[in-house]
């Protein structure tokens, strides 16, 4: 799995509902999975938008495929990552240089894998809600983390996922939305708040 | 002379060989570059020939390979070794892919632009940025939004990443956690350019050691292996091995000596002193090459070393000579016109590569006529008094007796001797095949599976071929650079046509100011540029004013003077440069290296393209280089020829003498190179220096066969004597004729066959006539 030989934290004891919740997220590899992902940033004035699939390989690679409003693919080898948009050459680099991604990853792969052991290694697992509405806050425990993510929160329905939100210490953030097609989906408000609530909430299906 | 004064001179000579020894030791440079043993360059050409053979970029490059079962591991390492390799001083350049923009030091950042080929072929109007600006925001919405974030205000058209890609060479291995892998993705790959030239051993080995230690901190597994190959690595390996071999082959050589010398002389005060006119010689030979030259090059010492092991002959005349109530005084004035003669032939045979034009030759002339003539002056003058008086008289052995008896039964077919020498001169001259070696690698082959695993990384590192390198030459820096940016479309086309892999010129890394000054007078003012990003900005999502620092860089660039090549002092980007911008006394030379080059002809057509610039074939301009060097050395060895024949003339003033003495030993040479023809071996300068060896160890059997001619005990004594001369340096030849290495196989092979043929020859061509014998 991503970047188990980095630390090895001492482990802590879940939150029970947190454990009993994961187990019930573990899905087996491949699967896809459509999203939309709404990305604030302190250079920016408005949100932007992309939408298109994950895809979570049988090898443990991990594919983006941004489908709209432009053609990108991003591709996770274990530690390499290479972005390639229509046109240009690829951008390659690694994990140790993108430690926001690591972070998301590592959640993302871990929550999907049903792998606690690991999210534990590099996060303090809590979480709140029932089964049918809850929210997993991971705090990461790792210095290099730390410096480059101030939490990752997951809101979901009952066995689904539905928004992972990371909120960078520079006030960037970026939210993803699983299971949607385009922005349409999305409420019309692009505030943080308005779609933090709108994650919490989990008004929509 | 009384046992007391006896004492005192033998202690007096062992003092000052020993005193001299220790002044020698003290003060003589041991040199180790391998350029010593070229030819001298006359022309410009031929001069810059001989430093891009030692110290071009290629010459200079390592290739490393780190493997082991954890690529993680072998990634970290590559990281770690490389930081520990550019702190180390004995590398100018270190590279392993890693690559960020920090790497650019600050003090080039307000440069980009007048780096970057960017405003080439844009400008930086609305339009450029406006495009750029759209990108950036795609950058931010991808997974590298965190890695590009940073720079954006700074720099929103990521001029330094262009740099920064710009600089990484055309054809990369692929990136595995931020270094370089094999395709395999099992071996973690860098580049390292020593400071060491390629041609110097000692640099090398002291580079490999720091390389091995770099690594042994550096690794994080136990399991890592470093393998380093290049032009530097072999040499080192090469020398190693020549010099265990040698060693090896040298003891067992002194061994065999001993044990013949004790049969010989059943004596073992002979046998030390039989060993103080050669120690002499040698002391005396390294204090000349001391006084005259000031360094003395590791090949000089060994090789002249072997050259004067002929003065173990001088000794052993004296001691076969001698016998009950003869006074060695006596009989070395008796020897001493047929020694001189000898000594005096070799000599002047040796004093032709003084005048070979190269350094290393001429250094070991001095040293091997220095020590010749100490070693035949102290046998004549100082050994007689120490000899002790001996009670066996060679001439009394009956088997020594019947040997010469039956030698002289022997017919004497002097018309075969002729008739041979014809054959050998027409089958030489007849034959399609070249005569000569001039490969100076043939000598130090690099084994076969080396050279795979050394194509192998280097085509997977693009590294720059060490054959082929275009060479831009011209008064000064920036005409050089000119001409590297008029060359660089054409090798672009080159690459495109698939002639070439890829290629590295300077001014890929420093414009020429004049191109610098072009893209600063493309750059606009404060105001337009401010009014085209606002334009730019318009239809794009980023705040209002966070590109200030942007448009602060560019108005700080447009006051900046262009950079030469002294401002880039300090900065990684030196490194680089320095190594393909090189300025001589008097003019500039830029190198462009290339990769995978597959048809030298069509470089060579664009490199005329260019005035100032030539296509270099290292190996085919080092190959003419030997060829020409060669032919020198040959016609000073004909004149050494001609002025032996004269010295021996004025010893024997006979023509019939002469020719006895001198038929074995040009019949002899003759035989040798025609023999190594015949069985494919082409000759090099060794085989050379061996046959000058091997025709002066002729030139004695046959002097003191000749001189031997009418006594019947002398004749005994001195088969006695140049059996044990010959014998003991067939020993130390036929070992090294055994060595696994080309280069003393061929001193080895030569020397060896040279004394059979010489003792042989010298026996049936020299010898007296029956009649005479009587």
């Amino acid at each position: 799995m991503i970047g188990l030989t980095l630390t090895a934290a001492p482990l802590h004891a879940a939150d029970p509902d947190a454990a009993a919740l994961l187990a019930r997220l573990a899905r087996p590899a491949p699967d896809s999975t459509s999203f939309v992902e709404v990305r604030y940033s302190r250079l920016l004035e408005e949100p932007i938008l992309v939408s298109g699939h994950l895809e979570h390989r049988k090898d443990g690679s991990l594919v983006r495929s941004v489908e709209w409003p432009f053609q990108e693919v991003t591709e996770v080898h274990g530690e390499n990552v290479s972005v390639t948009r229509a046109g240009s050459r690829p951008r390659r680099f690694t994990l140790d240089r993108a430690p926001e991604l690591r972070g998301m990853l590592t959640s993302f792969g871990a929550i999907l894998q049903g792998d606690r052991q690991t999210l534990e290694q590099y996060f303090a697992v809590s979480a709140t809600g029932a089964e049918a509405r809850w929210e997993i806050t991971l705090t990461p425990r790792v210095d290099k983390l730390k410096r480059h993510l101030s939490r990752i929160v997951v809101n979901g329905v009952e066995n689904r996922p539905q928004c992972f939100t990371l909120t960078e210490p520079d006030g960037d953030e970026s939210v993803m939305v699983l299971g949607i097609t385009g922005p349409e989906a999305l409420p019309t408000s692009r505030e943080r708040g308005a779609l933090r609530a709108w994650c919490t909430d989990g008004n929509r299906q | 002379m009384t046992k007391t004064r006896r004492g005192l001179l033998l202690v007096a000579w062992i003092a000052t060989v020993a005193i001299l020894g220790w002044i020698v030791d003290r003060h003589l440079v041991i040199g180790a570059d391998l350029r010593l043993f070229m030819p001298s360059p006359r022309t410009p050409q031929e001069r810059l020939i001989l430093e891009e053979i030692g110290e071009g970029p290629a010459s200079r490059m390592l290739l490393l390979a780190i493997s082991g079962p954890d690529p993680q591991a072998a990634a970290d390492t590559s990281r770690a070794l490389a930081a520990a390799l550019r702190a180390s001083g004995e590398f100018r350049l270190v590279a392993n892919g890693e690559s960020n923009p920090g790497a650019i030091p600050d003090s080039l950042l307000s440069y980009r632009y007048l780096l970057s080929p960017t405003l080439d072929h844009s400008a930086l109007d609305a339009g450029f940025l406006r495009a750029q600006l759209e990108e950036r925001v795609r950058d931010l919405s991808s997974p590298a939004a965190g890695l590009l974030e940073p720079w954006l205000p700074r720099d929103p058209t990521l001029e330094l990443l262009k740099l920064a890609d710009s600089w990484l060479p055309a054809r990369q291995p692929q990136l595995l956690y931020d270094v370089w892998f094999g395709a395999s993705g099992k071996e973690a790959l860098l580049v390292a350019e020593t400071r060491a030239a390629g041609f110097d051993p000692q640099g090398q080995r002291k580079t490999a050691d720091a390389l091995q230690r770099a690594f042994d901190d550096s690794r994080t597994d136990g399991n890592l292996r470093l393998e380093s190959s290049g032009p530097g690595a072999f040499s080192v390996l090469m020398q190693e091995r020549t010099q265990g071999e040698a060693q090896w082959l040298g003891s067992a050589s002194v061994f065999g000596m001993v044990i013949l010398l004790l049969v010989a002389y059943r004596s073992v005060p002979v046998l030390v002193l039989g060993l103080l006119p050669l120690l002499s010689a040698g002391v005396a030979g390294l204090a000349a090459v001391g006084m005259i030259f000031g360094t003395v090059h590791g090949i000089t010492l060994g090789f002249g070393f072997t050259l004067i092991g002929v003065a173990q002959d001088y000794p052993m005349h004296l001691f076969s000579h001698q016998r009950r109530g003869l006074d060695a005084r006596a009989s070395a004035r008796a020897l001493w016109p047929t020694l001189a003669t000898g000594v005096a032939s070799t000599c002047v045979a040796y004093l032709a590569f003084l005048f070979s034009g190269v350094r290393g030759l001429a250094q070991l002339a001095v040293f091997t006529v220095t020590g010749l003539a100490v070693a035949g002056l102290t046998t004549r003058f100082l050994l007689p008094s120490l000899v002790p008086e001996s009670s066996r008289d060679a001439a009394d052995s009956a088997r020594l007796g019947r040997l010469w008896h039956a030698i002289a039964e022997l017919p004497r077919p002097l018309w075969l001797g002729v008739a041979t020498a014809l054959a050998c001169v027409a089958y030489l001259a007849l034959s399609p095949r070249p005569l000569w070696e001039n490969d100076l690698g043939a000598l130090t082959p690099i084994p076969p599976a080396l050279l795979a695993r050394d194509s192998a990384l280097r085509q997977e590192l693009g590294a720059p071929d060490v054959r082929h390198l275009l060479v831009i030459e011209d008064s000064d820096a920036e005409s050089v650079l000119q001409k590297a940016a008029d060359l660089e479309p054409k090798l672009a086309a080159l690459v495109a046509r698939g002639v070439l892999e890829g290629y590295d010129q300077p001014a890929r890394y420093l414009p020429a100011k004049s191109v610098q000054e072009r893209r600063r007078a493309a750059l606009p003012d404060a105001d337009t540029l401010r009014a085209s990003l606002n334009e730019a900005l318009g239809t794009t999502p980023f705040k209002p004013g966070i590109f200030e620092p942007f448009l602060a860089d560019v108005a700080t660039a447009r006051q900046l003077p262009a950079l030469g090549p002294a401002d880039l002092a300090g900065t990684p980007v030196e490194a680089r440069i320095s190594s393909l911008l090189l300025q001589r006394e008097d003019h500039w030379t830029g190198l462009a290296t290339l990769t995978g080059v597959n048809d030298a002809g069509a470089v060579a057509q664009v490199a005329a393209q260019v005035p100032g610039t030539t296509l270099l074939d290292l190996k085919q301009a080092s190959e003419d280089l030997v060829a020409h060097q060669r032919e020198r050395i040959l016609w000073c060895l004909a004149v050494a020829a001609v002025l032996l024949v004269i010295v021996v003339f004025a010893a024997l003033r006979d023509a019939l003498r002469v020719r006895r003495v001198l038929a074995p030993m040009a019949l002899t040479t003759l035989l040798i190179v025609a023999l190594f023809h015949a069985t494919g071996v082409s000759l090099s300068l060794f085989h050379l220096i061996a046959l000058v060896l091997a025709a002066g160890l002729g030139l004695d059997y046959a002097l003191f066969f000749e001189h031997a001619a009418d006594d019947p005990a002398e004749q005994r004594r001195t088969l006695h004597a140049v059996i044990v001369c010959s014998l003991s340096t067939l020993l130390v030849f036929a070992l090294l004729a055994l060595s696994t290495l080309p280069v003393l196989r061929a001193i080895g092979l030569t020397v060896a066959a040279g004394v059979v043929s010489n003792f042989v020859l010298a026996l049936l061509l020299t010898r007296p006539s029956r009649r005479t014998a009587g």
